[in-house]
């Protein structure tokens, strides 16, 4: 007994010192761990520092530097489909026409221009490539072949179509030559129209109907676009260097014909970052001058005391549905019923919560211009009303009609991303508890929802559109029967009828009145619901002013930009 | 000499004593004595009430907590963890053009009692204005002038409402309106007023949410209890202790259903190749070897495009067959080690010269003599079970909303984690608890099954 009682004892104590022991490891654990942290910091900032000026505004050097969410794929004008490409684009290149700060459409590489019915004649104004050659004519008539060149299938090349045999060339079914556009000298280019357009001055403001020279897109070997040195600069600013994956320098471009109106002499793409969490601190620290923000970080924005603005970027949100014939989603009622049976205004005021949304109600949204003033006065969209008695009349409809006990799980496509995850989980709710319809979601990345979308494996799909040119077109189109965006295949003679009149007319009135038409065509047949208008919450750096943002065009333009040290 | 007489006396024994003959402790089996040991282990103790504690939680829990995980309760989104919230009834929301009877007063004010419905504004109109833009703030505007949120930007001078609906909470806020220049941007002046907004459902949101309890006559402008949630809610109004609940079934199930499945034909593997030994052991360790070699992920991913799992359907059938088709080489390469080594014991070639089957030997002598080895790798492969649930939840593979597990709502709490810190703490917390659980569970059940750590008390 005596003897187990000591090693009783001894155990204590050696535990008591075996735990002393653990204790100052410990401490000395977490106080390496401090300088290692600490070293590793120091180390950090001494690179950060050869990196070389990474404030947000340099006012010395008249430098901002600025973050992209993502680096450009290319920059080949003729292949150019995303929106950060065409920030960085609009900022070292010029087309015909251009937007200004206050969404004002005015000249660019054109002097004049006179557009009528059959014809559009450019008048170039004397400019220069950043390589000191003049900008011809000629420059756009080869970058418009070439974006219209089968060989090349520019997923752009649509919106050339309405230039004479655009279309039948990029079928394959006439030579490039056909084109009907021709350089007359090197400053007149006429174009001739395949049916009358009255946006055709809105549309050659447009990336695709920028100009490239011919003799260096050739030297470049099928690089053009993909690095600094393979593209050519006709723009405010030019490339000096571009790190893949990290940085992009923009300079002051010294042969722009309108290089007064430049007031930075560098704009630094230094981050290339898309965690808004990442983005915020980034910001905080004084690293870029400006900085979207989410729901999440809206209250910290406040205790900041920053000074926040809003813009609404032009796209519109919506569950489109899926109307081929082995479809479900086929059945009016069925569709009609979940478009009852939801609110976007819950959505929007509930769930997403960025100040900026606005509710959805129609396709067209609220910047687009009317005969007069704005469309959606001109035209108020269809009222909608939430009613989950009507919405059930509906769905009992759509089942008599299927044939169907109950109904099946429905599939809803949905991209990636912190909202378009909350808006599926939140329908998926919705039409559970209002309907008692089973919604199954299914999460792709961006290229593979695209791709499931093509080949319409979906019954409804989270999808929105973004602005190409500043008319109601670009959203009207998107359900005409032969576009190709018309993901889900509707197809409607009255509608396409009505996207031909809005196309061919060069009267206001008429065209308005088509698109009128058509909003109350998609709200009564549920072509799709509409769910919100994107805005976007962001915060600026209050030394740099006049940072444009807006709907069409590059959604943000540094070009009228300044610094005020005075904040 | 003296004559030694011996007498029967003699040759009795000198005592008998009876007590040396009787077991004084009573005998033990195996199983006893590993209980013993175990319960003499605080640490393994309580550890073993923690993960009966956190069993209980999972298949009692939603008896006792009967709120649905799925029901999203909008009016209480990213609720911090507190008492149940009061709020008033009040008519359904009505639509409002700005056209109500001004109340009296001048200057920036409200049209009527601000809600959580609603917050209506109104204001005298300003010569020489373009327009207004309406903010609203959380904080006093002080000498940065900073307004806070943009709420909308007004573009003709006569329309002087607004109607804000834009995430209300039961708090006061600061609301400005900033006149615009013709350029559309704001000038210096600001009128500013703070309003004080109330928590208000109707009578029709209360009695879907099942909040007018029974036989209460509820009128508007009376109170009514918001439905409670201890733990908060989530992102999208979903209460977390039920949805830790439901969680805790998927993360519990695949922690202790796929390890017991893999480690039950791991011994089976093991015994085999270790008894019979020579080329059978060879042929079969060297599958293992194989199998050791496969990537998991990649072959998990490629099960769940086999098994035809059609997307926004759960992965929690694949996730297991791929745990139970790769987890086994490790408990089988144990056991056969063990089962080699007790072959060649005295006990056994006793046994076998006694002339004991095959069978026998097994079941008598090699599985109870390697259970130490095998329970231990059943707790220590709970929680990578679990650990392995809940990667594949965070990175989009595992359960389909709108399940939870905790791997997944880990997923979505960091994204607020700044924020609204309880969404991830919750579910992270249950994570390293039960991990933690297991494996001290698992390390004490090793003191206590190693037969050779007998005697030491």
């Amino acid at each position: 007994m005596g003897m187990s009682t000591t090693q009783v004892a001894t155990e204590e104590s050696f535990s008591r010192s075996a735990g002393k022991q653990l204790a100052v490891y410990a401490l000395a654990a977490v106080a390496l761990l401090a300088l290692l942290m600490w070293l590793l910091n120091l180390l950090a900032s001494l690179t950060a520092s050869a990196a070389g000026s990474s404030t947000a505004v340099d006012a010395a050097n008249n430098t901002i530097t600025i973050r992209l969410s993502e680096e450009p794929p290319q920059l080949d004008t003729t292949l150019l489909t995303d929106s950060v490409s065409g920030v960085v684009i609009a900022h070292v290149m010029e087309g015909l026409l251009r937007y200004d700060q206050h969404q004002r459409l005015v000249p660019g590489m054109a002097e004049r221009w006179e557009i009528n019915a059959e014809q559009a004649v450019f008048n170039l104004r004397d400019a220069l490539w950043s390589d000191g050659e003049p900008v011809t004519a000629h420059d756009f008539v080869f970058a418009w072949r070439t974006a219209l060149d089968p060989v090349n299938a520019s997923e752009y090349a649509f919106i050339l179509y309405p230039i004479r045999n655009a279309e039948a060339i990029n079928r394959g079914e006439l030579p490039l030559d056909a084109l009907g556009a021709r350089a007359e000298g090197d400053r007149t280019l006429v174009v001739d129209l395949e049916r009358p357009v009255a946006f055709f001055d809105k549309l050659t403001a447009f990336s695709t109907y920028y100009p490239v020279r011919q003799d260096f897109y050739e030297a470049t070997g099928g690089r053009y676009g993909a690095d600094a040195d393979q593209l050519l600069y006709n723009g405010p600013f030019t490339m000096e260097s571009w790190v893949h994956g990290q940085s992009l320098d923009l300079r002051k471009n010294p042969r722009y014909w309108d290089r007064e109106r430049i007031r930075l002499d560098r704009i630094n793409v230094a981050y290339i970052v898309s965690d808004a969490n990442a983005v915020l601190n980034l910001f905080k620290d004084g690293k870029i001058s400006l900085a979207s923000l989410t729901a999440e970080n809206l209250a910290e924005a406040m205790e900041q005391r920053w000074h926040i603005n809003r813009f609404m970027d032009g796209s519109v949100f919506f569950i489109e549905f899926n109307h081929r014939p082995d479809r479900l989603t086929r059945n009016r009622n069925l569709r009609k019923a979940m478009l009852l049976a939801q609110d976007p205004n819950e959505l929007v005021y509930k769930v997403i919560k960025i100040p900026g949304y606005l509710p959805g109600e129609s396709l067209f949204p609220v910047f687009l211009d009317g005969v007069r003033g704005k469309f959606r006065e001109e035209y108020p969209a269809p009222e909608h009303r939430m009613d989950i008695a009507r919405a059930r009349q509906h769905l009992e409809k759509a089942r008599v009609e299927l044939g169907l006990d109950e109904f099946p799980p429905l599939v809803m496509l949905t991209g990636d991303n912190p909202v378009s995850n909350i808006q599926s989980e939140y329908f998926q709710a919705v039409f559970k508890k209002n309907l008692g319809l089973e919604i199954r979601i299914d999460r792709q990345i961006f290229k593979q929802r695209l791709d499931k979308m093509t080949k319409g494996q979906f019954d409804m799909v989270l999808a929105g559109w973004g602005p190409d040119y500043n008319d109601a077109l670009t959203y009207g189109d998107l359900f005409a029967s032969w576009n190709l965006n018309n993901r889900g295949r509707y197809a409607n003679p009255e509608y396409d009828r009505l996207v031909g009149v809005a196309q061919g007319s060069l009267d206001a009135k008429v065209r308005m009145d088509a698109f009128d038409a058509m909003q109350r065509i998609i709200y009564e047949d549920a072509v799709l619901i509409v769910n919100y208008e994107r805005g976007q919450a962001y915060v600026t750096d209050p030394r740099v002013k006049g940072i444009v943002r807006r709907a069409v065009g590059a959604e943000q333009d540094y070009t009228y930009a300044y610094i005020d040290m005075d904040g | 000499m003296s004559e030694t007489t011996f007498s029967a006396r003699d040759f009795e024994s000198v005592h008998t004593d009876e007590a040396v003959q009787v077991i004084a402790r009573p005998s033990l089996s195996y199983w006893q004595d590993a209980w013993v040991r175990l319960k003499d282990n605080r640490r393994a103790l309580f550890s073993l009430y923690l993960i009966l504690a956190l069993l209980a939680f999972t298949i009692a829990g939603p008896w006792v907590w009967t709120v649905d995980p799925q029901t999203q309760d909008l009016d209480q989104i990213s609720r911090a963890p507190g008492p149940a919230a009061q709020a008033t009834i009040v008519a359904p929301y009505v639509p409002w053009d700005g056209s109500t009877l001004a109340p009296p007063g001048t200057g920036l004010r409200l049209a009527e009692p601000a809600t959580t419905q609603a917050v209506r504004l109104l204001w005298e109109p300003v010569e020489g204005a373009r327009g207004y833009r309406v903010y609203r703030n959380l904080f006093p505007i002080g000498e940065e002038r900073a307004f806070g949120l943009p709420l909308f930007d007004i573009l003709d001078p006569l329309d002087t409402s607004f109607e804000d609906r834009l995430d209300l909470k039961p708090r006061n806020y600061f609301y400005s309106v900033v006149e615009l220049n013709p350029d559309g941007e704001p000038t210096g002046a600001h009128q500013t007023i703070e309003v004080d907004v109330e928590r208000v459902t109707t009578l029709e949101e209360a009695a879907a949410a099942g909040l007018v309890p029974e036989g209460a006559e509820l009128r508007e402008g009376d109170s009514v209890e918001l439905a409670f949630h201890p733990l908060g809610t989530d992102y999208l109004g979903r209460d977390m202790l039920a949805r830790l609940m439901s969680g805790a079934r998927v993360s519990l199930f695949i922690g202790i259903f796929a390890p017991i499945l893999y480690i039950l034909f791991g011994v089976v593997y093991g015994a085999t190749a270790g008894f019979f030994g020579r080329w059978v052991d060879q042929v079969l360790m060297r599958f293992s070897d194989f199998v050791v070699a496969l990537p998991f992920l990649l072959f998990m991913i490629l099960i769940r495009v086999a098994s035809g799992v059609q997307p926004g359907e759960s992965g929690i059938a694949p996730l297991v067959i791929a745990l139970v088709l790769l987890g086994w080489p490790a408990t089988a390469r144990l056991v056969r080690g063990q089962i080699l080594q007790i072959r060649e014991e005295g006990y056994v070639s006793a046994s076998r010269l006694l002339g004991a089957k095959t069978g026998y030997l097994v079941l008598r002598h090699m599985i109870p003599n390697t259970m130490g080895v095998i329970l231990v790798t059943l707790t220590f492969a709970v929680p990578s079970a679990i650990f392995t649930e809940a990667f594949l939840s965070f990175i989009g593979m595992g359960v389909a909303p709108p399940e939870a597990s905790w791997g997944s709502m880990c997923n979505e709490g960091i994204k607020t984690m700044l924020t609204y810190p309880h969404e991830l703490i919750f579910p992270a917390l249950f994570i390293s608890i039960t991990v933690l659980a297991f494996n001290m569970l698992g390390d004490g059940l090793r003191d206590a099954l190693d037969a050779r750590m007998r005697g030491t008390e």
